[in-house]
């Protein structure tokens, strides 16, 4: 049996599912009790599991980083919530040096088993410092599981597994997907991290693409001739390039499209996986498309102009051909 | 509370213990057995000892600061277990991952370092939230420098640990030095002043008197086991050696610190304390310091015969696999 219902709404199941299964499970954030979060992710969880386990923080993001891993080494597993995937920055020594390394120089003795989450990506008109795709950055450190998800079907099962994860993982809804609804079961269910999925089955070119970029992908796809291949990676570190070498293998075209800048961004990586270890799949070489490299401007036209576009997207996919 | 003869005498074993074994790492060091760089805790011996005895086998430690070993020493870690790490050999605590910046031991509830000085005290804070969710009367103690103090992260902690009333000991080692910048300059009449806007319990002492660090600390582990939160206790020292093994001082006067030597060292001073009250004996001393002596060789031996990791070995432990839902 399935149902209809938001991101949102698929975000804040899983984390009351997992509080309600697991005693150890505590969220806590910048107004995470009867604010709700920015865009109703906590929405009445205090209600339910009280405000011993799901806690308000003072205004700081190296509090909530830096507490997230001492309590996950002391033995309950935070949730753990940024305002804005921005904010990662505002904690960066707990985000690059501290969370995703203190389990490798402990020889894996030492387990961090954290789940920090934080709405990511531009469109709202929200500027260069709340509209930024960090998953680049955070991949770029090892040790950080790094998850996104593009449907509230995803966002449900994999932020569940998130939780119940043993390692550090750093969870990224999308803003603009907030509102978007999909099919969710009703019963339980997770979905595996480290794992991408094929959306969509196709024979003439593979398009990876994630979260908003996805849909996007989706509606390019669908105003073209070609057959395409849609593959949502879900997990961007460790990535998944077998599940994407095999069907480069099928249809001998690869186009990434991520909202991370150009410049050094995943698209580039994803792209070099494939092209290092599975060249001669390849019947032209890859595109990669992604957020021009600039900040992200206010100005709803200025800001559109630096996404990719569905069109540009389309261009992107017609340019392999 | 006043300290009995017997803690007294364990203050004193446990500072020659240090004492003893960092020697030992010194010339270990210049022989050029150990990779990277080496702090050692001249000066340090009564703070350690002090905060290692007051601790409970359950309660953590979240070494901060740069002088480490001598804390993972009072935290119980075998001798043997520091040394293999400090040559980067398997048998190490951390199986050569680590080294001396990164000695962790999960188990004797050592969390490690935060190499970057200064962004231990959230763990901190962190370890104590776990402890108070699960209803233990456990704590956590976290030391810094004076010169991780200038750290926000510092200061966040001490806001998220009075926020929620949580059993976190700050302990602040002020040395008078981070590196060549001396803690003199900074505003505060004493660190431990941090703590007043957070209305923290904050107390300012001589960390060179180790008996005065155990009772301090102590005190501060007893009100966060109550229930009666957090504390800031700066231990003022001297750091009688370099910053790092090498470091040429060009920044100190000399004078000042054959001062120091002679007023500040702790082991000497409470060696001689006891001594003079008849607590222990020359004897008793020599008796101690050989069988440390012995502890300190065996822990040599142990490193120097254990095998290095395998190469490969440096592709483990980054994630722990499967992730969830991956079949194995």
């Amino acid at each position: 049996m399935t149902r209809e219902i938001t991101y949102i709404e698929a975000i804040a199941e899983a984390i009351s599912e997992e509080m309600e299964r697991d005693e150890d499970v505590i969220l806590f954030g910048e107004d995470v009790q009867e604010f709700g979060g920015n865009f109703g992710e906590t929405a009445g969880l205090w209600e339910t599991h009280g405000r011993d386990r799901v806690r308000n923080t003072p205004l700081s993001e190296i509090g909530i980083a830096g507490m997230a891993l001492g309590a996950a080494v002391g033995g309950i597993r935070p949730v753990a919530e940024l305002q804005f995937a921005d904010f990662a920055a505002t904690a960066g020594d707990e985000m690059f040096n501290q969370i995703p390394k203190q389990p490798y120089v402990s020889g894996g003795d030492l387990k961090a088993p954290l789940t920090i989450f934080a709405p990511s990506g531009a469109g709202v008109g929200a500027g260069a410092q709340h509209s930024q795709s960090v998953h680049s950055w955070i991949g770029n450190v090892p040790g950080w599981v790094v998850v996104t998800a593009t449907t509230p079907y995803d966002a449900k099962g994999l932020f569940k597994s998130a939780i119940r994860d043993d390692n550090p993982v750093f969870f990224l809804p999308h803003k603009m997907l907030t509102e978007a609804k999909g099919e969710v079961p009703e019963e339980e269910y997770t979905l595996p991290l480290g794992e991408a999925a094929v959306e969509q089955e196709g024979d003439d070119v593979t398009v990876v693409a994630t979260q908003l970029m996805f849909h996007r992908a989706r509606e390019a796809a669908a105003d073209l001739d070609v057959s395409v291949e849609l593959v949502s990676p879900r997990t961007f570190a460790p990535l998944d390039t077998d599940t994407i070498a095999e069907s480069v293998e099928k249809t001998g075209r690869l186009v990434v499209v991520d909202e991370t800048v150009e410049r050094y961004g995943t698209q580039g990586h994803i792209a070099n996986e494939i092209v290092e270890n599975n060249f001669f799949s390849l019947d032209a070489p890859p595109k990669t498309i992604g957020v021009k490299d600039v900040p992200i401007p206010v100005s709803p036209v200025l800001e559109q102009e630096v996404l990719p576009s569905a069109d540009r997207i389309k261009a992107g996919i017609e340019s392999v051909f | 509370m006043t300290v009995d003869e017997d803690t007294s005498k364990e203050l004193l074993w446990e500072m020659l213990r240090i004492q003893e074994f960092e020697d030992e790492i010194k010339s270990r060091f210049q022989a050029g057995d150990l990779p990277g760089f080496v702090h050692l805790d001249r000066g340090h011996e009564g703070n350690h000892a002090g905060m290692g005895l007051a601790m409970g086998d359950d309660d953590w430690l979240a070494v901060g600061g740069a002088r480490l070993v001598g804390q993972y020493v009072a935290k119980g870690v075998p001798l043997g277990e520091i040394m293999a790490e400090l040559y980067g050999k398997s048998t190490g605590s951390n199986k050569g991952y680590g080294g001396q910046m990164h000695v962790s031991n999960v188990e004797r509830k050592l969390y490690g370092h935060a190499a970057t000085i200064g962004s231990g005290q959230n763990p901190a804070v962190g370890l104590a939230l776990a402890e108070d969710v699960k209803g233990t009367d456990n704590v956590a103690v976290t030391t810094i420098g004076d010169g991780g103090t200038s750290r926000g992260s510092f200061h966040t902690a001490l806001v998220f640990a009075a926020y929620w009333n949580l059993p976190v000991v700050f302990v602040i080692e002020n040395n008078q030095w981070a590196i060549s910048t001396p803690s003199s300059d900074l505003a505060p009449d004493h660190l431990s002043d941090y703590g007043i806007p957070h209305k923290m319990h904050n107390e300012s002492i001589d960390g060179s008197d180790v008996e005065a660090v155990y009772e301090s600390v102590s005190g501060a582990i007893e009100r966060a086991r109550n229930g009666d939160g957090p504390s800031v206790i700066e231990c003022n020292v001297v750091r009688l050696g370099p910053h790092f093994e090498g470091d040429k001082e060009s920044y100190r006067d000399p004078e000042e610190l054959e001062v120091a030597k002679e007023e500040k060292d702790p082991v000497k001073n409470h060696r001689e304390r006891l001594l003079e009250s008849g607590v222990v004996t020359e004897q008793e001393i020599e008796d101690r310091l050989e069988t440390i002596r012995e502890e300190v060789e065996e822990s040599v031996d142990f490193a120097k015969n254990s095998d290095d990791p395998k190469p490969e070995d440096a592709y483990k432990n980054v994630y722990r696999l499967p992730l969830y839902g991956q079949e194995e």
